[in-house]
């Protein structure tokens, strides 16, 4: 039973990514799509009304100010909500503290979605609806579009990066938003509730009273699984059964975080070069499979794991959640076996296996950069990507990208332990509990969400430090890829073979050694003072 | 004033795409949704509400609590990850049927066909390979109170 439902989340996840690489590659290089005509003329409209010329193309610093612009005015908003939801309509809530709205509007905008509070109790069905599922729009948007950009910058000299007004409009209307809704139809009719009621209460059968929080949420969880965004309707996320109702749900919502992710090197094999496209498709599928073979290794449950999803269920939904920085969890993390807790840490150290809608892609091609720089340092040639030259300056910033990660990571834990302010959430150090705040600074900073500490870590500092993590761990990443991309889209092209090649198993066999290798260096004495000693 | 001029050009688009996207993914979006959901599948959007004799009794996807030895009961809360976990084990199941019937008299073969039987529609509502078996609690204790309104008299109206 469990062998057919993974072997089917697989055939339809790639096979969706075929169908959806060949799309992405399509709005890449602004082909003729499916329906064009009619998408084109919404299209123009909303062109229209922001006011843009849709053939001005931007250099990448101007891709990139456009992108922090839009972020940080949707974060604002978003923001705004948070603290004024007492004054609004559609059941008032509590107004959040300046340090949690601070926090939460970073998490949503920056795709991590990590969650100090419980959506269920705390936010009104207005913050919910208008600001929340918005974000859930722009923030996959933004790193979709980003991804667009970078690809673009290795097509050929000059293609231009594109405009990112244009991107993230055609990415929201033609990608998200029909894929979003029709999901969401079939989020209803598996069980998920879509109403503009914010509670119903029901009589029980022994007569009591019993009320549940409901509203918008099929609408939410489509968009929160397909953005690869991760933050709950409910404060029990993808555990709730108004958010997961049954198996066939778990399997859908789990297809839906896979399908982006794998469609983007299906579309880097139509612009790129079917082998180099089908070669980092085999090492996302290689990582993911490592991380799923060590989180199935032993049962995990049936405490804190939910009956209808199973340990089977529960790890592969959870798999596919930490491996794309979805970061939605349809169990408690303290029910997962242990061998499980190190594979979603890996997941969240390499981020690219596959990685977010768009970020998990470029970070895989950083990965090919620093496999070629280091290859070519072994057998002595000057490293080329797609025959082009890769000089220091890009190398600087391709390793700039890798070391922020276990920066971001590293010296935050050191200051909660420093402060203090780790040991105020626990009674005592232990491995756990040394694991639970690694954890968390590690899904900051790898933009995942998945929490280890929930609403216990809304305080001043877990409030400011994660928030200030997830902002540097997005766009930090994101600024030095476009750079990367600025200086590529300018280098001329060899007519000449690769001295290393960047397809066939021989290159993928070395890029997964290479970036397993790299994040183990990196990052095995935290292990090995948190979940290892568990 | 060139870049004054310069940065309202940046800015005004910002500005109007985060409006215009507020519009259509915040509000347009889900009213449409919900439009559709209310009047194509009313069941499901309303929370999948569970009838007893013209009464709603609970949400099917929702665990309520049990008092009565009479009924099956849920997981405790804090053992689920929801804690409104609907839904319990065949095995969890069949470890409460003697006790149930001991507080019935319903006979322990009729509870062990119920179980069964309810086991059999959430395999088909999983379409078989898609999750393990599972009953659900609320659905089976309806089936309990239709097939032997005598013996559950006292709780269905809430005396003790």
């Amino acid at each position: 039973m469990d062998i057919i439902q993974l072997a089917l989340v697989i055939i339809v996840t790639l096979g969706f990514a075929l169908l959806f690489g060949k799309y992405l590659a399509r709005m890449i290089v602004y082909e003729v799509r499916p329906l064009e005509k009619t998408l084109g003329r919404v299209e123009n409209g909303f062109y229209k009304i922001i006011g843009i010329d849709k053939y001005e193309q931007m250099t990448w610093k101007q891709y990139l100010y456009a992108l922090l612009l839009t972020n940080g005015i949707a974060a604002g908003f978003v923001f705004a909500v948070f603290m004024l939801q007492n004054y609004m309509p559609l059941n008032p809530m509590p107004a959040f503290s300046g340090d949690l709205a601070f926090m939460q509007a970073a998490s949503f905008v920056t795709n991590t979605d990590l969650q100090h509070y419980a959506g269920d109790q705390q936010l009104s069905l207005l913050s919910q609806m208008v600001s929340l599922i918005f974000v859930m729009f722009v923030a996959p948007a933004s790193g979709i579009a980003a991804a667009f950009a970078f690809i673009r910058g290795f097509i050929r000299k000059n293609f231009g990066l594109g405009n990112f007004y244009v991107d993230f409009t055609r990415i929201i209307i033609t990608l998200l938003l029909p894929v979003a809704f029709f999901s969401a139809i079939l989020l209803i009719a598996m069980g998920s509730p879509q109403t503009m009621e914010p509670s119903i209460t029901t009589g029980t059968i022994e007569g009591k009273s019993q009320t549940m929080v409901t509203g918008p949420v099929a609408s939410l969880e489509s968009i929160k699984q397909l953005g690869s965004n991760g933050g709950g309707y409910y404060g029990a996320n993808s555990a709730h059964p108004f958010e997961n109702p049954t198996g066939v749900s778990n399997i859908f919502e789990t297809f839906l975080m896979l399908v982006i992710p794998f469609s983007f090197p299906i579309a880097y094999a139509h612009l790129l070069g079917k082998g180099r496209g089908v070669s980092i498709l085999a090492a996302m599928v290689i990582g993911f499979g490592v991380m799923l073979i060590l989180g199935l290794f032993h049962e995990s449950g049936p405490s804190g794991v939910e009956t209808r999803f199973g340990s089977f269920g529960t790890v592969l939904f959870n798999v596919a959640s930490i491996a794309t920085n979805t970061g939605a969890l349809n169990s408690s993390l303290l029910g997962m076996n242990h061998d499980a807790i190190i594979s979603l840490f890996v997941g969240m150290f390499v981020q690219a296996i596959p990685g977010a809608d768009g970020t998990g892609m470029m970070t895989m091609i950083v990965y090919i950069i620093l496999t070629l720089f280091i290859v070519g340092l072994m057998v002595g040639k000057t490293p080329e990507f797609m025959s082009m030259k890769i000089n220091p300056k890009d190398i600087k910033l391709a390793v700039l990208v890798f070391l922020a990660h276990p920066a971001l990571i590293l010296i935050p834990t050191v200051v909660a332990y420093t402060t203090g302010s780790a040991e105020s959430l626990f009674d005592k150090s232990t491995p756990l509990s040394f694991t639970q705040i690694l954890y968390e600074f590690t899904s900051a900073a790898a933009n995942n969400g998945s929490d280890y500490l929930g609403t216990a870590a809304n305080t001043p500092f877990w409030n400011w430090s994660t928030g200030l993590v997830m902002l540097i761990g997005r766009y930090l990443p994101i600024g030095l890829m476009l750079a990367i991309a600025g200086s590529f889209t300018m280098k001329d092209r060899k007519e000449i073979v690769e001295p290393i090649k960047t397809q066939g198993p021989v290159f993928v066999g070395i890029l997964v050694v290479v970036t397993f290798i790299l994040t183990a260096l990196t990052f095995f004495p935290v292990l090995a003072m948190g979940p290892f000693s568990i | 004033m060139a870049l004054s001029r310069n940065t309202s050009k940046i800015v005004s688009p910002a500005i109007r795409v985060t409006v215009i996207m507020i519009i259509t993914t915040g509000v347009v979006y889900p009213l449409l949704v919900t439009a559709i959901g209310q009047t194509a599948l009313p069941y499901q959007s309303n929370g999948s509400q569970v009838m007893l004799d013209g009464k709603v009794v609970g949400s099917k996807l929702i665990a309520q609590e049990f008092d009565s030895p009479k009924f099956f009961h849920s997981r405790p809360s804090s053992d689920s990850a929801s804690g409104v976990d609907p839904d319990i084990t065949v095995e969890e199941a069949n470890s409460q049927i003697l006790s149930i019937s001991d507080a019935t008299g319903i006979p322990v073969n009729t509870l062990k066909t119920l179980v069964e039987l309810d086991m059999e529609r959430n395999r088909n509502a999983n379409a078989i390979v898609f999750a393990p078996d599972y009953v659900n609690v609320l659905e089976l204790s309806v089936e309990l109170v239709k097939n032997y309104p005598q013996a559950y008299q006292q709780e269905i109206n809430g005396e003790k």
